[in-house]
């Protein structure tokens, strides 16, 4: 259980609560023990399926009576049903689960339920009737696309809705361009750059663009630095801006690129005279020259610069001490 | 902070742990039933940590884990007449290795439903619905070793798709393409681990990467920006011990927050301070201890979070590290 406060009870209000508690405890029972006991029949029925609904309704964490709930749609009623019916039957489903994650966003049993039925949504013609065999797909998974998209703008970090979301778009009988996904990280970073989840989801869509040659890498990439240092100056404490910052460095083999952006964040750290951000970075980037482009450099006045910043870093962050004292080690050994 | 937690209540962990199975009377209770496999495994774990295990009975437990077999599937439900899922067959394993009875399982039988669940990816799914993740790749190691079938799986396929799940910041997300969370960097991590293949991490980023999940408050989070939560004191520390950065973090601070999580009348640690405690977080917590060198607690494996004696006698302890067991 997460988040639940701690409260201090009475002991009548205890006992109150567990009386209220002892007649749902029943129901509950009941209810559990005839689903379980049809399951064990291979109840099949409609009758059964109403009461795995009310089950699920009350416990959607229940995963053996989703199990349970595929298996008398599969083996029960599909068979006696025509494809609009199985679509129908599909879209009940797609009702419960939605009403079910919107009280528990981050169960996974219902997520996967949903998926579930997405997957089993049968060929057949589409709201315009065109005779499009794959429209009753393209409808459903394209609502899925506005689905995660509501989901994910009530909580931008919901790990179940990002990891559902790339699995929509890698469904959708009509694939979206990569580019619109981009725009979609952009939009969800725009409105929060402290959004790891979509700073992470960018650089797969950048990375899978960069590859297949679809954007020009380096132009992209400057795009990506003006972007991110915008975010810095706007937030210099926000953890996920440095990261992203540090995969597009990379290596460090482009020496201009390491030294424009050491001076931008240099230029940073004389205003944000704290930032532990902006030293850890320094420190790391600077190693990238030493190590990567040893002979064009200042070697000892860069690695004192090294050994100034970490005992900054002693000073701001010290809880993380011993990493910055391995690090001291490993350039003074150099 | 309260006098009171500034020290581990162990006798009131104890008897918070032997309280659980005499709530059924409470509808959370029954409405857990889906976990209680996975419970018992916390529990059980979490006492043999404050070297009390006897406070559950040992022959007692042994049944109800039987009496979850799912003869038809080869495998383990959370509760009797529950489907067989990998989450809770993993569980059962552990506790009859820790109970010393395992020769109540059907080896060969569980080995094929748990090799049965790997994709053509590489992943394992959770049962026959196929959700995929990697915590069930790492349950499939896992449980794999500890019957000593190890030799059974495919190691290539295995180690490719968690390899592919690897991430900028130097983490591993729940599938390929999934965002960085320090519960899909522990069971990658153990399961590489296990498979000798630490030389698929990044480790100067990700250890780095980890050691940012400490905040000011000295609790981990998950993912950057996110809460602290004592369970993170097992999922990061973990990792770190297998990557032997342990001391990349402020443990006393650690200590302290894990402390304060505590609930000093009924006992039982929260996910944080002040907040309802469950068994979940008091053996994750009593864990993240552990491996803080806590004083008074038994050693417990980083990787596979059960008794290290334990796993060093079945000759499956790794190179990991841990923190010096203090003296009061």
């Amino acid at each position: 259980m997460h988040g639940v406060r701690r409260a201090r009870q009475t002991q009548e209000a205890l006992e109150a609560k567990r009386l209220k508690d002892q007649s749902k405890l029943h129901d509950y029972l009941a209810l559990s023990d005839d689903v379980l006991a049809r399951k064990k029949q291979k109840d099949w029925s409609r009758e059964a399926l109403r009461s795995t609904t009310q089950l699920l309704q009350i416990n959607p964490e229940f995963y053996t009576v989703w199990n349970y709930r595929r298996h008398i749609l599969v083996n029960g009623i599909f068979p006696e049903s025509t494809p609009e019916q199985i679509k129908d039957l599909l879209k009940d489903d797609l009702s419960l689960t939605m009403a079910a994650l919107k009280i528990h966003p981050k169960v996974y049993w219902i997520w996967t339920h949903r998926g579930w039925c997405l997957n089993n949504v049968p060929s057949g013609p589409g709201v315009d009737g065109e005779g499009d065999l794959r429209g009753w797909e393209k409808e459903l998974w394209n609502q899925e696309l506005f689905v995660v998209e509501k989901l994910l703008d009530a909580d931008p970090r919901n790990f179940h809705a990002w990891s559902y979301r790339r699995v929509v778009l890698d469904s959708l009988p009509v694939p979206k361009p990569e580019t619109s996904e981009l725009a979609y990280t952009t939009r969800k970073i725009e409105s929060n750059f402290s959004n790891f989840s979509a700073w992470h989801q960018r650089s797969k869509v950048l990375s899978s663009l960069w590859s297949t040659g679809r954007l020009d890498q380096t132009k992209s990439k400057e795009e990506e630095f003006d972007l991110v240092q915008n975010a810095m100056y706007t937030d210099p404490r926000d953890q996920s801006v440095w990261i992203y910052h540090r995969w597009l460095i990379g290596s460090g083999d482009n020496k201009e690129i390491l030294d424009r952006e050491i001076a931008v964040i240099q230029s940073l750290l004389e205003e944000e005279t704290d930032s532990k951000w902006c030293m850890e970075s320094l420190v790391h980037y600077k190693r990238l020259l030493l190590h990567n482009h040893a002979a064009l450099v200042d070697k000892s006045a860069l690695t004192r610069n090294c050994i100034h910043l970490l005992e900054q870093l002693r000073e701001v962050d010290p809880g993380r001490r011993a990493r910055y004292d391995e690090i001291e080690l490993e350039i003074t050994r150099l | 902070m309260s006098h009171e937690t500034n020290t581990l209540l162990i006798p009131l962990h104890v008897s918070y742990i032997e309280n659980l199975g005499k709530n059924k009377n409470d509808l959370i209770y029954h409405l857990t039933a889906h976990l209680r496999m996975n419970a018992i495994y916390w529990g059980l774990t979490a006492l043999c940590t404050m070297n009390h295990r006897e406070a559950l009975d040992r022959d007692e437990m042994i049944d109800y884990v039987m009496s979850c077999w799912d003869e038809e599937t080869g495998g383990f439900g959370a509760h009797p007449d529950h489907d067989a899922h990998i989450l809770s067959t993993l569980s059962a394993i552990q506790i009859l290795v820790t109970q010393d009875a395992i020769g109540r399982l059907d080896i060969d039988r569980v080995v094929k439903f748990i090799l049965s669940l790997q994709q053509p990816s590489g992943v394992f799914a959770g049962d026959s619905f196929g959700e995929i993740d990697t915590r069930f790749s790492y349950i499939a190691v896992n449980a794999l070793s500890l019957l000593g079938r190890l030799g059974d799986l495919n190691v290539e396929k295995t180690v490719s798709y968690i390899v592919q799940c690897r991430n900028f910041d130097g983490g591993f997300g729940s599938r390929i393409g999934a965002e960085s969370h320090a519960g899909q960097v522990f069971v990658c991590c153990a399961a590489l681990t296990i498979l000798d293949r630490l030389d698929e991490i990044d480790t100067p980023t990700l250890s780095w990467w980890l050691a940012e999940r400490q905040l000011p408050n000295g609790g981990l989070n998950g993912r950057p920006e996110k809460l602290e939560d004592v369970c993170y004191s097992f999922w990061v520390l973990a990792s770190l011990s297998m990557l032997k950065k342990v001391h990349y973090i402020d443990s006393d601070k650690l200590i302290s927050f894990i402390l304060s999580a505590q609930d000093p009348e009924g006992g039982g640690i929260a996910d944080r301070p002040g907040d309802m405690p469950d068994v979940f977080h008091t053996h994750f917590g009593m864990a993240g201890l552990s491996l803080l060198g806590y004083p008074g607690l038994v050693d417990i494996d980083p990787v596979y979070c059960m008794p290290a004696a334990l796993i060093e006698n079945l000759g499956l302890r790794k190179g990991w590290q841990s923190l010096e067991r203090r003296m009061r």
